[in-house]
């Protein structure tokens, strides 16, 4: 069992190749070691199972990337056959390194998806929610809601389809959307004012502290405004930087400055809330040693572009080569994100470290 | 602990209040039921209690309401959560998080108590609702009974002096619903909790109640008093007080085993021995079907599963024309499954399904027929109306199933007077009452004129003036020839209506056998009559009063079936 904080540095880490690189082996690479980790970890949960459907998802993006560029794209000189001219867009050569570039693109696509589906596979949803700053514990609130409702919106989709079968109805257009979605539209709606009523008895709103009710309140709209002025000095920032000849040093300026201003807001507001937690999951050795391993990963990436751009990025085109460039250290580091996999017999023998607060003291 | 002074509340919009002039007096540690028709304005007052009316609803509140010294009134629901924990009625729509113990946890989590004590009430509410063995598991891979357990707990965690449930049990199969009353039972003896409880299954509190207030809900004013006394005084009771009543027994038998003794009187009396009794002849509804004439449905063989999950196993049955059939059998039996495949819903993997149709001179093989054949001659009422309605009003539902049908518009006048809808024909469905709500389900299905009813769980939901009326309705059908098929837990249903039950158990047919000698040889699935007398000619009120003509006839106030209105 991995802390969720250090999940979400491996899913910074795996992201950060994976939407920046356009090179097929770097990206072949994170998959692999994706893959590895959820081969070591995801399997076993409930949501794991999406891992494969995910996967088909990117294997179809790549198809279709293929088939687009290859079609809409004729540089190259490895022709691979020829449309007639005649025909607009698709017409012309139909080249090797219009595909291949295609193909590179859709890899990029299902890199990020197995990434985000590894970790979805891998991360406890309810500790990841619990872990939202505290001025967004609301977004966390509803995001938990939100998952414990989809699930029997499904069903009732299903219910509902089924009654109306038999009640004869058959789908023929779009006018036959209503019978099915009414119903479970008003469903819905009736499942979430009862739930907003059952929240409403146990209190759940009574998270700002009851002490000094009216100066909390003021303190709030004072919150408010000042994150309304930092936006504004936010949005002058950008302003000065982009039409503002010479204006980048204040643009600078004013844009760290409000950034400051509204990270201080926001963490007074969070510090409003107060909040307990009931399980509480240990920072291990573990935790350190894979937030490292993916620390390197993502350094490696980094210091690849800054050092020596060109064994990062990759074009099929004339006079490119094919054969992609490749940087072993940048392709060593990035098998480190598969190191999570490694811990999982130690984990499964480990004690449960997700015991609630008591038993660890 | 609760107290109201005469407390009138109207909704808003509306011209007449819900609640008028209402009095009442809560001592601490008390158990109190309310009860009452629907739309009595039983969740009016529940919700009073936490503030929730007027401040979730809005309206105009006159009165005074103090609970646990404080007036839920002035704090709202928000104040009032650490002194009066709330459970709703639908187990699917109370939770906040997947898992049980963080869902239990959450309330205490937000309100920042400390992590030691809060491990300590999370393990005390477990164990007090005996729920601890399901503390790792999601909320929606519960049953309903353990769903409402966990929404117990998770407001016990607060640790409320007074806990307040609105019909908790009747969204649940009679197991469930026995699970979360007994739970009640043992908050309220053993830690002495205030519990105020509305309900309509009375059989299995009743004994454990020490008060109840009865909103009659026509402006008349609430009876209030002692269990004996208020039952004798209302309609809405179960079939032992209802006999006890037509018998004038008194005091009021509230089990069973009090009711026996007048039993024992009784046979006494009449001196009729009880061979005597068994050997009169069983009433019109439980005469031996004459070899039926050809069959509606046939199963041959049927076995079934998914998910690697034998859900039935070799079901063989064949159902007669204008038969009435009751599916028992305890939660996964089978029951649903085999009510879809008599629709075609779902395929046999082994076996055959045929249904008997009027509109072909061959019998329909579901494997082979189309939905849309199948439904010509079956309809099926599915458990939960919601899934049906979407239209605008009453009419429209029953024109839409007419025009999924091919069928020409027709006035339905006559079927929304034999349903009890008339007055709604207009009406927006959803704004209807449960019991409402299902009866236009069923005329939206009747519209298209099957010749096999399908029913599964009709009675979910229902009080016992709905379900007397949902009894006169089928009667009515099943003597107009239909051939009905309905599955249900409801004991005191099938005794009333059926001619056969077949008991499922494990997907496979336990027992298939006429109602009165199956539920007289069975100690579960057996009404509270033939509990009382052991006698297979007696499962009703009705049998019973039929054989011991009381002299006091003239002061029966109310015998199911007979003069009650659909309403």
């Amino acid at each position: 069992m991995f802390h969720t904080l250090t999940w979400v540095i491996w899913l910074i880490a795996a992201a950060v190749p994976a939407f920046t690189l356009r090179n097929p082996l770097y990206l072949v690479l994170v998959v692999g070691a994706s893959w590895i980790v959820y081969l070591g970890l995801g399997r076993t949960s409930p949501v794991g199972r999406s891992w494969g459907t995910f996967l088909r998802v990117g294997v179809l993006f790549v198809a279709v990337a293929v088939a687009f560029n290859a079609l809409s794209s004729h540089f190259g000189t490895l022709v691979l056959f020829r449309l007639p001219e005649a025909w607009p867009i698709v017409g012309g050569p139909i080249t090797l390194e219009a595909a291949i570039a295609g193909a590179v693109n859709g890899l990029g696509l299902l890199t990020i998806l197995a990434v985000f589906a590894t970790f979805n596979a891998v991360v406890d949803h309810y500790q990841l929610l619990r872990a939202t700053p505290a001025f967004a514990f609301q977004v966390g609130t509803v995001i938990s809601i939100a998952i414990t409702f989809v699930p029997q919106m499904v069903l009732s989709a299903a219910e509902i389809r089924q009654a109306q079968r038999i009640r004869g109805h058959r789908f023929r257009g779009i006018r036959d959307l209503l019978p099915l979605v009414m119903p479970l539209l008003a469903t819905s709606l009736e499942r979430a004012i009862q739930l907003a009523e059952t929240m409403e008895a146990r209190g759940f709103a009574t998270v700002l502290s009851p002490d000094s009710s009216e100066l909390s309140h003021r303190r709030a709209i004072w919150i408010q405004v000042g994150l309304l002025a930092t936006l504004l000095g936010l949005l002058a920032g950008l302003f000065l930087l982009t039409f503002v000849a010479g204006g980048s040093i204040w643009g600078w300026g004013l844009l760290i400055l409000s950034l400051a201003g509204m990270a201080m807001l926001l963490w007074g507001q969070g510090r409003q809330v107060r909040r307990t937690r009931y399980r509480r999951v240990r920072w291990q050795g573990h935790d350190t040693l894979v937030a490292i391993a993916c620390g390197i990963a993502l350094a490696a990436v980094i210091a690849g572009r800054l050092a020596a751009p060109h064994t990062l990025a990759y074009s099929p085109y004339p006079p490119n080569s094919l054969l992609p460039p490749f940087n072993p250290y940048v392709g060593a580091a990035l098998l480190l994100l598969a190191l999570p996999a490694a811990n999982q017999v130690r984990a499964s023998e480990s004690e449960q470290t997700t015991e609630p607060d008591g038993i660890q003291q | 602990m609760i107290k109201f002074d005469r407390v009138t509340y109207r909704y808003p919009g509306m011209q007449a209040p819900v609640l008028r002039e209402m009095s009442l007096d809560v001592e601490e540690g008390e158990f109190l039921l309310v009860m009452g028709p629907s739309g009595s304005g039983k969740s009016t007052l529940l919700r009073c209690l936490n503030g929730l009316v007027p401040h979730f609803y809005g309206g105009i509140i006159n009165g005074r309401v103090r609970v646990s010294g404080r007036d839920p009134v002035a704090l709202g629901p928000r104040g009032m959560a650490d002194a009066v924990g709330f459970v709703f009625q639908d187990p699917e729509a109370q939770f906040i998080v997947d898992k049980v113990e963080d869902e239990i946890a959450f309330a205490l989590e937000n309100a920042a108590m400390d992590p030691l004590l809060m491990r300590k009430r999370v393990e005390e509410v477990l164990d007090q609702l005996g729920i601890a063995h399901l503390r790792h598991r999601s909320v929606n891979t519960l049953s309903g009974g353990e769903r409402q357990r966990v929404a117990i707990a998770a407001v016990m965690t607060l640790q409320p002096r007074v806990l307040v449930l609105d019909e908790p049990t009747s969204q649940l199969d009679p197991q469930a619903a026995e699970e979360v009353l007994d739970a009640l039972v043992k908050l309220n003896h053993d830690l002495g909790l205030t519990v105020v409880l509305s309900e309509h299954r009375l059989e299995r509190v009743i004994q454990h109640i020490d008060r109840i207030l009865y909103l009659p809900g026509d402006g008349r004013p609430a009876i209030e008093g002692d269990p004996r006394t208020v039952l004798g005084q209302v309609s809405l009771t179960p079939p032992l007080i209802t006999l006890a009543k037509a018998l004038g027994w008194s005091p009021l038998p509230l089990t069973i085993k009090e009711g026996r003794q007048f039993v024992k009187q009784l046979e006494a009396k009449q001196q009729a021995p009880h061979v005597l009794i068994s050997s009169a002849q069983p009433p019109v509804s439980g005469t031996p079907t004459a070899a039926p004439k050809s069959f509606a449905i046939s199963v041959e063989a049927l076995s079934f599963s998914y998910n690697a999950h034998r859900a039935l196993s070799d079901v063989s049955l064949e159902v007669g024309q204008g038969e009435f059939v009751a599916v028992m059998g305890r939660n996964g039996a089978g029951k649903t499954t085999l009510l879809m495949h008599l629709v075609g819903l779902l395929k046999p993997n082994q076996g055959r399904v045929r249904i008997a149709s009027s509109h072909s001179s061959a019998a329909l093989d579901t494997r082979q027929a189309t939905i849309d054949e199948i439904i010509r001659v079956v309809g099926y009422v599915p458990q939960n109306p919601n899934a049906l309605l979407f239209s605008d009003t009453v009419r429209e539902e029953i024109a839409f199933t007419r025009l999924n049908h091919g069928l020409p518009p027709v006035d339905d006048t006559a079927l929304l007077e034999h349903l009890g809808l008339a007055a709604h024909a207009g009406h927006y469905p959803r704004d209807l009452s449960f019991g409402e709500r299902q009866r236009v389900a069923v005329a939206a299905i009747l519209a298209a004129e099957p010749q096999i009813l399908l029913l599964d769980e009709p009675t979910r939901g229902l009080d016992y003036q709905q379900k007397d009326a949902l009894v006169a309705f089928l009667e009515t059908e099943k003597a107009r020839g239909r051939t009905i098929i309905m599955s249900t837990h409801d004991v005191e249903l099938v005794a009333r209506c059926a001619d056969r039950v077949v008991l499922l158990g494990d997907g496979q047919v336990v027992v298939d056998g006429q109602a009165r000698q199956v539920m007289s040889e069975s100690l579960v699935f057996s009404s509270q009559i033939n509990k009382l007398f052991r006698d297979p000619a007696l499962l009703t009120v009705e049998d019973v009063l039929r054989l011991h003509q009381p002299r006091n006839r003239g002061k029966i106030t109310h015998v199911p079936n007979s003069g009650t209105s659909l309403n």
